[in-house]
């Protein structure tokens, strides 16, 4: 048997009453006298019930507004355990019982199998997703960011005539038609699009000595369209940033992230795994073609120098590159091949050069 | 000299507020939250916020006694699904209309739609934190009318665009004054006399000193904005009056602010919860309220309220209310 001495709030003024509280072990009811002697009776399933530093806050769903407040350790110590036997704590009280300690190893815990998650489970699901998404979907995504990318840049009409009769000589084992563009642009680079454009850049145009280099660079882009790395990587990117964004419960941002990556489609950089699956399924193409695979080595070693120009001496050696190029070579040697001299392409490919104004 | 010493005329007395919360047990919330939010796949959402209200509003002290809130999950998840049933209408009658009548009507009426969400927010919002929060057993509630709020919220939305902006601190002053003015603790009314002409001046002087302080003036900026906020704010009960008054100063907004970034810095964000119970301590350690309204006579009158539009509304924008 309890019996405690509280305060009081009826609900009706702010003033409070002086009242004792009566209950037994079970806390099934609580009966409530006033000074005047008259007393009522609370039930146990009307109560909410808050346990603060110094008191034990009690309020009761039937009478809005009342509010009892209990200062007796002893007293809030039992009601709570009888109303944690009574399953009256909802999830959250319940796991803020198991105590601090607890929680935060539990957090860890929790943030850690996310990490993994993000690092092992994230890529072959984005993959196999990939997979049953149909082509017409990468093939729109490509012709929107196409759209919007030629408004904003200059073609080489004549070079990109060349460049195409340049590409209908080499069997990329394509799955989807493949368009070859060049574009007017002092940068070294070259993209390919899910929608199988390809877009080369006369900066790096420029810089090709061979007719093998450049059947290399077109080769390798053409992987990345055969193998869809961009659907792929967008879908991996968008799974991760989905994970984050719910990681920091903030659901809000993930339009954005879409917005932004389909906006920054040439850019997007692909994971070293679908590089070198590039790498090594363009080299099959020239290998398949009768060119001479050398152009791909040649080609990293353009990147390589012109890295080692453009980036200051203490990070110029480029491991990437070196160690790409390193791979081909590997390739090259344990490979058997035949290379077929194609005066065709040498002059598409010399007449191109000379286009250049 | 004979003082009489009457119920009516109470002595004037001072108030003072305290904030009892601590960074551990709020930390130790929040990551029960993130936890349970995260398993559900963020359906948890309301409930979390609702621990965290009710939290922050039961260590916040009058006079050494607590506030509360009542609010729940539940009611905070129906208000969310309310909002998205808002915007479901509102589509669908913006596709009747451009559909059966034209295009342009159907821009005007979805443009008035997403006007009239936000004043519908702010009042909804006013009405559902009001109704929840209760001290000494007095519920707090909002009467304001909200016919009347959005239709003046457009004409004011109106008056800044044409005003290149200027009206937006006379707009921001209507509506704190109206929904002050709308405030009740039981019989005590509140009211904010503030007006935007003040408060176009605090924040034009505030802008230019802090772009030539190089930014330092920012908080001694944040300081006038507080101090206007609760000066300016009153409460009357009959004849009886309560005045407010802040003290906080240029120079504590600066060492809140600039230690609360790097507790947030240095503990990569972990510290959030010891850097959001500073605020709330040196805040409501600043307010100071003094007057003859007896603390102890106050009579509960507000209604019980049920609607929760609101609170999800203006979460859903995130919409500011403090």
């Amino acid at each position: 048997m309890y019996r405690v001495e509280a305060r009081y709030f009826d609900g009706q003024s702010s003033r409070p009453q002086a009242i004792v509280v009566f209950t037994d072990e079970r806390f099934d009811e609580l009966r409530l006298q006033c000074a005047d002697g008259d007393s009522f009776f609370w039930n146990v399933d009307d109560l909410i019930f808050e346990q603060y530093e110094d008191c034990l806050e009690l309020r009761n769903k039937q009478f809005s507004g009342a509010l009892l407040q209990i200062k007796d350790e002893h007293f809030s110590k039992s009601f709570l355990e009888a109303m944690k036997f009574k399953n009256k704590f909802d999830v959250h009280r319940r796991i803020l019982n198991i105590g601090f300690p607890k929680i935060v190893g539990l957090a860890v815990g929790m943030l850690a199998l996310i990490v993994a998650a993000y690092f092992w489970l994230l890529p072959p699901i984005a993959e196999r997703f990939v997979a049953v998404v149909p082509q017409s979907a990468d093939i729109a995504l490509g012709n929107m960011f196409m759209n919007t990318f030629l408004n904003e840049n200059r073609i080489d009409s004549t070079r990109t005539a060349y460049l195409e009769q340049f590409a209908a000589q080499i069997d990329f084992k394509n799955t989807i038609p493949l368009h070859f563009t060049v574009v007017e642009s002092g940068q070294i680079n070259a993209f390919a699009l899910p929608n199988g454009q390809i877009v080369v850049y006369t900066g790096l145009l420029d810089r090709l000595q061979h007719s093998s280099e450049l059947a290399a660079l077109l080769a390798h882009e053409a992987a990345h369209v055969n193998y869809r790395h961009s659907m792929k990587m967008l879908f991996r990117n968008l799974a991760g940033y989905l994970l984050i964004s719910l990681l920091l419960t903030d659901v809000s941002g993930i339009m954005a992230v879409l917005a932004d990556n389909a906006h920054r489609l040439h850019n997007l950089s692909y994971s070293r795994k679908f590089e070198r699956e590039a790498d090594e399924q363009g080299l099959k193409i020239l290998m398949n073609n009768h060119i001479d695979p050398n152009g791909m080595v040649q080609l990293f070693v353009l990147l390589e120098n012109i890295s080692r120009v453009t980036i200051p001496q203490i990070i110029s050696t480029h491991p990437l590159t070196a160690e790409r190029k390193e791979n081909m070579q590997k390739i090259i040697k344990k490979s058997e091949y035949s290379l077929f001299q194609n005066d065709y392409l040498d002059s598409l490919f010399v007449r191109m050069q000379q286009a250049a104004n | 000299m004979e003082t009489t010493n009457t119920p009516n005329t109470t002595q004037v007395q001072n108030h003072h507020f305290q904030f009892l919360g601590k960074g551990s047990e709020y930390f130790a919330i929040l990551i029960v939250n993130w936890l349970l939010t995260l398993v559900t796949l963020g359906f948890y959402h309301p409930w979390a916020r609702a621990k965290q209200l009710r939290y922050t509003f039961g260590h916040t002290a009058l006079n050494s006694e607590r506030f509360s809130f009542s609010g729940t999950g539940k009611e905070m998840f129906r208000g969310f699904i309310k909002v998205i049933l808002f915007y479901i209408i509102v589509f669908v009658i913006f596709y009747l209309l451009w559909i059966k009548v034209n295009i342009f009507i159907g821009i005007l009426f979805f443009y008035l739609a997403l006007l009239s969400i936000v004043p519908l927010a702010i009042h909804g919002s006013f009405r559902y934190r009001m109704s929840r929060t209760s001290y000494r057993g007095i519920r707090f509630g909002y009467r304001g009318d909200k016919k009347w709020l959005i239709k003046n919220y457009i004409k004011w939305t109106l008056l800044t665009i044409i005003t290149l902006g200027i009206y937006g601190s006379w707009m921001n002053m209507n509506i704190r004054r109206y929904t002050h003015k709308n405030v009740r603790y039981g019989d005590v009314e509140f009211n904010n006399d503030c007006h935007g002409s003040d408060w176009f001046l605090i924040n034009f002087l505030g802008l230019l000193l802090t772009l030539l302080t190089l930014g330092i003036y920012s908080f001694w900026w944040e300081k006038n904005r507080f101090d206007y906020y609760i000066d300016r704010m009153s409460m009357q009960k009959g004849e009886q009056k309560i005045w407010c008054k802040s003290t906080v100063t240029g120079l504590g907004f600066l060492k809140l602010r600039v230690v609360n970034f790097f507790i947030i810095v240095f503990t990569l964000g972990f510290g959030t919860a010891w850097a959001a119970m500073r605020s709330e301590r040196y805040i409501w350690s600043n307010i100071k309220m003094a007057g003859n309204i007896n603390l102890d006579e106050i009579h509960q009158t507000e209604e019980e309220y049920t609607n929760t539009f609101g609170d999800g509304a203006a979460e859903f924008f995130d919409i500011d209310l403090t």
